[in-house]
């Protein structure tokens, strides 16, 4: 069981109060997580303590830095199950899949191989393969989801699957907290002979994310949905995969010589991690990984659901309120998506802004998702691991006092 | 013109600041949406009237009468928006071109409608605002 006023006591944040006199309560978690005390603290250490460049000087400040650096690619590789030498840090898990693409698509796959990705996917995980059949050729197919049960269409996603190359789907749906079969997906893809990349920038949050019992070729995650600062994610790669890669982004650090007439990489993922890296993010990182340890995941992703499903539950109830997702699934994640019949979502949102409620509201980042659900956007209430029951009663009786006062 | 707003907005900058809390200011905005002096209908939203940068569907019209003087027709499908760009139609419809490119947006922020100016918000008003400011100066030169 899970201590949530311990735990709440953590985050400094959850005690603000907004200018309009309102208890902040955050229910934008999907977007990203508020930071326990210990990361902040920990970057903060950083900056007092040993601030310095890493990998590149030979004085004490540097060492620390160095050090701690690589201690938090250790402690995060560990978490999910994978070594640290296939761990590559990313600015987060879009640069992870722009790393998949411009760093191994871009050098394996030619003109008419074939990249399966879904309508359910984040921008991020669209907009990449658009680009790359732009300049090399390679087909992209959309597998559709069911608009009755807002799950992927598998029957669709079999025959999508011939021919396949890559694919890539998200462990879990930013917009309808749908998880995906992905253990199903994964093994469906290596049947045909298909590489597979996983976006668990929204299942990282929820449950224990294990690389190397999944067997997908790539997993890209971010920090700042777990606890972590902004600016960090992964991207967990097979050591056969980082082989096959070429160079991304070039610069400093990712070179063994540069001369006039060129220049020679480094070899595994030292290739891929140029420039200076983000190292108070990394220590920031470790440290949310640290706090995350101290719980087991299935009992953070069972309080969440029990949240969701009893907002799913009361939102539902509510006249012209629709539920876009499936809440009461056990295995959804905490976002609830959900529209009013005639209040536009983005007036319903400053609405519950005035009550002191932070929702999402928008496009998502899923645009091909919104015009397959028929709708512009929605409006989301995501939940983790501090957020209460009594949180989610205040909201539904805000939100029916909208719905009653303005529709 | 008085040195902040229009005077006719006297009563309505009054009846806002008069609301019991933010939520009645909102309802009245609400009841403003209806209230749009020219709307824009949806069927004349294009690309060209689009405000960019808001989240909501936006679209302006500006142009001027017979007599030269200023019209702004509005539609947005949030009525947040649209409540306060009926509002500044009442402010600006009947102004020459010049004396709208003095106006500035702080009646919004005396009606208790902060929130609505902060560029970060999606709601875009302050995008509309300033598009308007920008075509009435296009008009008072011409």
């Amino acid at each position: 069981m899970l201590d949530i006023e311990a735990i709440r006591a953590d985050f400094p944040i959850l005690d603000r109060v907004l200018p309009n006199g309102k208890n902040l309560v955050y229910f934008d978690n999907a977007a990203t997580s508020q930071k326990p005390k210990c990361v902040i603290n920990a970057m903060s250490k950083f900056y007092e303590n040993y601030n310095s460049n890493a990998h590149r000087a030979n004085h004490t400040l540097a060492d620390e830095a160095s050090s701690a650096l690589e201690d938090a690619r250790m402690k995060i590789s560990n978490f999910f199950g994978a070594n640290p030498e296939n761990m590559i840090y990313t600015s987060g898990a879009t640069e992870a899949i722009n790393l998949v693409s411009y760093g191994w698509a871009k050098y394996n796959l030619e003109k008419g191989d074939v990249i399966v990705i879904t309508e359910m996917e984040h921008h991020a995980d669209i907009v990449p393969w658009q680009e790359l059949s732009k300049e090399k050729g390679v087909e992209v197919r959309y597998v559709p989801i069911n608009n009755e049960t807002f799950t992927l269409d598998m029957e669709a996603f079999e025959i999508a699957l011939e021919g396949a190359a890559l694919v890539c789907v998200t462990h879990t749906s930013n917009v309808l907290g749908i998880r995906n079969p992905i253990e199903k997906i994964i093994k469906m893809s290596k049947k045909v002979g298909s590489k597979v990349l996983i976006d668990c920038a929204q299942g990282a949050p929820h449950e224990k994310i294990d690389f190397l019992n999944l067997g997908a070729d790539f997993l890209a995650i971010s920090a700042h949905k777990m606890a972590g600062p902004t600016g960090i994610g992964c991207l967990l790669t097979s050591t056969e995969r980082i082989e096959e890669m070429g160079p991304f982004m070039t610069g400093g650090s990712m070179i063994k010589k540069v001369t006039t007439d060129g220049s020679t990489y480094k070899e595994g993922n030292a290739m891929f991690e140029t420039g200076t890296p983000r190292i108070a993010e990394a220590i920031g990182w470790g440290a949310a990984v640290n706090w995350l340890e101290q719980f087991n995941m299935e009992d953070i992703h069972s309080h969440i659901h029990q949240i969701a499903a009893f907002a799913g539950n009361e939102m539902q109830k509510i006249p012209g309120i629709k539920i876009f997702g499936d809440p009461s699934n056990k295995d959804s994640s905490g976002a609830v998506s959900f529209l009013h019949e005639t209040i536009q979502s983005q007036d319903l949102a400053l609405l519950l802004d005035e009550g002191g409620y932070a929702v999402r509201t928008g496009h998502h980042c899923a645009q091909p998702l919104m015009d397959a659900l028929g709708v512009p956007s929605t409006n989301r209430a995501s939940f983790w691991i501090y957020n209460t029951q009594e949180e989610v009663e205040g909201f539904i009786e805000h939100l029916k006092y909208i719905c009653e006062r303005f529709s | 013109m008085s040195p902040l707003w229009p005077s006719h907005l006297d009563d309505i900058v009054e009846e806002f600041r008069d609301c019991f809390d933010s939520m009645e200011r909102y309802e009245l905005l609400f009841e403003y949406a209806k209230k749009n002096p020219n709307p824009l209908h949806e069927t004349e939203w294009n690309e060209g009237n689009q405000i960019l940068g808001c989240q909501s569907r936006a679209h302006v019209v500006c142009s001027k009468d017979d007599e030269g003087l200023f019209i702004l027709r509005a539609g947005a499908d949030a009525q947040i928006v649209q409540g306060l760009m009926s509002i500044t139609a009442i402010a600006v419809n009947g102004l020459s071109p010049e004396e709208v490119c003095k106006l500035t947006p702080v009646y919004v922020e005396e009606m208790g409608l902060k929130s609505a100016l902060s560029p970060n918000r999606a709601n875009g008003f302050l995008n509309m605002f300033n598009r308007v400011i920008a075509e009435a100066k296009i008009l008072s030169e011409t």
